[in-house]
């Protein structure tokens, strides 16, 4: 039950970066979307898997998962603006 | 089931970025984001289907796609040259 919701809710975010990605301008603006939401629904898919069935020797393994997801997201985000920003990528002079 | 067509659309939809995205940040910004809902996907399967052994293979997959785009952003960062 519990698991249902959280899971519905991971794939809600996730939906809406998807469509960050797809629709706005520039690099910038879609790391804003990809990098937020991501981390959001993808952390709220794993723990609504987690709380799905009781404690098994799975959980572990997913709680391991939800670890090095939120250490390594940010991480990702952040070289890939700096790498744009270093190569003086300009903002906002790009259609979709 | 309807979470992992929905999780499906979406890598489909990640994956047009991947391809029209008209700069190399654009590329690797949805070659992450798809590998993101690849390993998302991969976990659901394995949990709604008993497959254990997946989840294993999921973690590797999220540590080695990790370092495949922080790699290729600093190449990138460099201007595509090698020091």
């Amino acid at each position: 039950m519990i698991s249902d919701v959280l899971i519905g809710l991971g794939l809600a975010f996730l939906v809406i970066g998807t469509i960050g990605i797809l629709r706005f301008r520039d690099v910038y603006s879609r790391l804003q979307a990809s990098g937020v939401s991501d981390n959001a629904g993808l952390g709220l898919i794993l723990i609504g898997l987690i709380a799905r069935n009781g404690f098994s020797s799975d959980d572990l393994k997913l709680g391991l998962l939800l670890f090095l997801l939120l250490l390594t997201n940010p991480i990702i985000t952040h070289s890939i603006a700096k790498s744009a920003f270093v190569r003086r990528h300009s903002a906002g002079d790009d259609v979709r | 089931m309807i979470a992992e067509y929905l999780l499906l659309l979406s890598l489909l939809a990640v994956l047009y970025r991947l391809v029209r995205g008209p700069h190399p940040w654009d590329r690797l910004l949805a070659y992450n984001a798809a590998s993101n809902r690849i390993f998302v996907l991969l976990a659901l399967i394995a949990v709604s289907s008993d497959r254990h052994a997946y989840l294993d293979a999921t973690i590797v997959y999220a540590a080695l796609s990790f370092l495949g785009v922080v790699i290729l952003a600093r190449f990138m960062e460099r201007g595509g040259e090698h020091r």
